[in-house]
């Protein structure tokens, strides 16, 4: 090996561990915060490790309304473009050059069109229609769940063709020529053939619009009108205020796509030997144990069964006790503060509205202490209102100290 | 027509009358009706006045030029430099995350498709897939995290004395270009990857072997070859920049307006949907004559993308 391929590959390496760092960074810090008890979602400083934004996310009513139309957007979705993806393919496939170059243009241009171009469009038509026809406000020319659905489709369905296309590619016209030979009629061919075919396209055709109609925003908020799907409810819930649920609601994600994507290796990998013939051969799938533990049904339940353990221990968790202990410190800080403020204020002469250096901004601390600075007559804490739970604290120290401004959202 | 006849023709034969009807049809409406009709409603509805439901279609119901006027001139006072220049920002800072997800991309494209082997691969391509089945929202939010006035960056540099005062990155928009740069990186691997793959690895290793640097490598032999994909993925990677509406509302500075969410004001805030499709209009003329120009300067045709 020469020393420029070593040097290479030093450089292979190590900038795909700084590009992997890029993409997964975010993600797992976002976890980590997921477990902070601190109400702003971050790492440092470590408050308590707490499971209970857990159940703050699943106790949002906003969110799971919009999971339950986005769901029933989803399954709208995924039964329209799928089909109109795979027509759009097979028109595309068999089709003249020159009308193939025009259609394949018109039928990629869904794509690049801004989202919220998309949307627009999409209202202002049925609402022309609507108006046209004579229906009102309440018919489903205006109704957000039927618009959305109408403005995904229209591009989503340009994902399932460019699926379908890249598997259209590899097929061999010959065997429907075969099968017509044969006497089959052009109906039974395309059943018999092209189908089973395109089964596998027609199943990552599926998971792709769904996941596309999942996620979309930026069509959607518009054509959705007064209501909301999961994402819009998210968008609304992380520009006004966020918490750390988000990254709780991340950590759920990222979970089931880990899962979703260890179970589909699992599963690659036995087909891949056991059409290669390789899985008599070798030790993992030659014994009856080995066949069963790397199945991929075993390994699911399996990862489906450490999750539910996860689960359970993560819901017996209570964060209480070092939550108080948090608080208590605060508390102690806030004191020593106090005392330090009113031996300052006693040398000071009597100033009447004296400068408090350090003091937070006043009104707009959401920091349970944050009245007992307003009111310059020193009290005791414990005179102040019972702390709220740290929950609605963006810092630990209540702001007090460096003048930490609550983060703006 | 007689062309679309012979096309409907041969259809019939190879797959049968249900199957033809099914491929014509559905294709049909959607050209039509999901893709071509709903861009001319918008655009006529672009030259309408804002009315009230009653006065549709009443004599007032005329089309006018006031909602593209407003964008160039503000109601007659002067020009509209605001607005104007929110479109200007927004397709430059757009070309910028693009060049900038060219660079990043390129490399691990070559590296995945001509050094990683086996399961190394395989786990590159899981890697670079997983990232992108969380959802944009989420996404937008880690690097708020990451850069807030209260986030981990600031908390690090703070905490070593970096730094004393929390440096705003949102409002200096580096919290956005990274988190748009993110967004779109898998839009951008796949194209390259793909084109680069195409590529024998012998004529890499004759270059090498007659002495050439490895910039002249890359500049003379596997960049032309990844020429298509870069064009797939930049034009890809542009559009949804320009057209994007979650990651400026969520990670852009209180006083950097998107051109989107200028669109979005007049829908949502002011309810003028005349204006806002108007706004929608030009942005959308704007990028596409934008990739279009961009096309014809690096000498590539549209049935490049999604490639």
């Amino acid at each position: 090996m020469s020393a420029s391929t070593l040097r290479g590959q030093t450089f292979s390496v190590g900038y795909s561990l700084l590009f992997f760092g890029f993409l997964f960074g975010p993600l797992i810090i976002m976890t980590i915060t997921a477990f902070n008890s601190s109400s702003f979602p971050r790492i440092s400083p470590w408050e308590c490790f707490t499971t209970e934004w857990f159940g703050v996310l699943v106790n949002d009513r906003r969110l799971m309304g919009g999971l339950v139309n986005s769901i029933i957007i989803g399954a709208g979705v995924v039964a329209l473009s799928v089909p109109v993806g795979l027509a759009g393919a097979l028109a595309l496939a068999e089709i003249g050059p020159k009308l193939r170059s025009a259609l394949y243009t018109v039928l990629i241009t869904p794509i690049l069109i801004p989202g919220v171009v998309l949307g627009i469009s999409t209202i202002v038509f049925w609402g022309h229609i609507g108006r046209q026809l004579g229906f009102g406000y309440d018919s489903v020319f205006f109704n957000g769940m039927f618009l959305t659905i109408a403005g995904q489709v229209t591009f989503i369905s340009a994902y399932a063709m460019l699926i379908f296309s890249a598997r259209l590619q590899r097929f061999d016209p010959t065997l429907t020529e075969a099968a017509l030979d044969l006497g089959a009629t052009p109906g039974q061919a395309f059943r018999k053939i092209m189908l089973p075919f395109l089964r596998p396209a027609i199943l990552s055709a599926a998971f792709l619009t769904l996941l596309a109609s999942f996620e979309n925003y930026n069509t959607t908020v518009f054509t959705i009108l007064a209501q909301s799907t999961f994402t819009t409810a998210l968008a609304s819930k992380v520009r006004y205020g966020i918490d750390p649920s988000l990254s709780a609601l991340a950590v759920i994600i990222i979970a089931v796509t880990l899962i979703g994507a260890m179970i589909q290796e699992a599963h690659t990998r036995r087909r891949e030997a056991i059409v290669t013939g390789r899985a008599s051969r070798s030790r993992l799938y030659g014994n009856p144990i080995g066949r069963f533990v790397a199945h991929p049904a075993t390994i699911g339940l399996l990862l489906i069964a450490l999750a539910a353990v996860a689960i359970w221990r993560g819901s017996l968790h209570d964060a209480t006790v070092c939550k108080q202990e948090v608080i208590d410190e605060k508390r102690a800080n806030q004191q020593r503060f106090l005392e330090e403020q009113q031996k300052r204020m006693k040398q000071n002469a009597p100033a009447p509205q004296p400068a408090q250096p350090g003091a937070p901004q006043g009104t707009k601390n959401p920091s349970p202490f944050g009245g007992a600075f307003g009111n310059v007559a020193p009290q005791s804490p414990d005179a102040a209102p019972p702390g709220p739970p740290p929950a609605q604290n963006p810092s630990p120290f209540g702001g007090a100290f460096q003048g930490l401004s609550p983060p703006k959202q | 027509m007689d062309r679309l006849k012979s096309v409907f023709d041969e259809f019939v034969s190879r797959h049968g009358i249900g199957v033809a009807l099914f491929i014509s049809l559905t294709v049909l409406v959607w050209v039509l009706v999901l893709i071509a009709l709903p861009q001319v409603a918008m655009l006529d509805y672009s030259f309408r006045h804002n009315l009230s439901p009653q006065d549709i279609g009443g004599p007032q119901d005329v089309y006018t030029l006031s909602n593209y006027g407003f964008f160039l001139f503000r109601d007659g006072s002067g020009t509209n430099t605001l607005d104007m220049g929110v479109l200007g920002k927004t397709i430059l800072a757009s070309v910028l995350v693009t060049i900038i997800d060219v660079i990043v991309c390129y490399p691990i494209a070559f590296i995945l498709a001509h050094s990683a082997t086996g399961v190394a691969a395989r786990l590159m391509i899981l890697g670079l897939i997983v990232p992108f089945w969380v959802n944009e929202i989420l996404r937008a939010f880690a690097f708020r995290v990451i850069f807030g006035a209260t986030g981990l960056i600031n908390g690090v540099g703070m905490s070593l004395g970096f730094w004393d005062v929390p440096i705003d990155f949102i409002r200096a928009n580096v919290a956005l270009y990274s988190g748009l740069t993110y967004t779109y990186i898998l839009l951008m691997v796949f194209p390259i990857y793909n084109a680069v793959e195409a590529l024998d690895r012998n004529q890499i290793e004759a270059a090498q072997d007659m002495g050439a640097s490895w910039w002249r490598v890359h500049w003379r032999i596997v960049l032309p070859v990844a020429k298509p994909g870069i064009a797939s993925g930049a034009t890809m990677v542009f559009m949804l920049t320009a057209g994007a509406l979650a990651a400026p509302q969520i990670l852009g500075g209180p006083s950097n307006l998107w051109f989107t969410q200028l669109v979005y004001q007049w829908f949502s805030d002011a309810g003028n949907w005349q204006r806002g499709s108007a706004y929608a209009a030009i942005l959308l003329v704007t990028c596409l004559g934008f990739v279009l120009l961009m096309m014809k300067v690096f000498k590539v045709n549209i049935g490049a993308i999604g490639r």
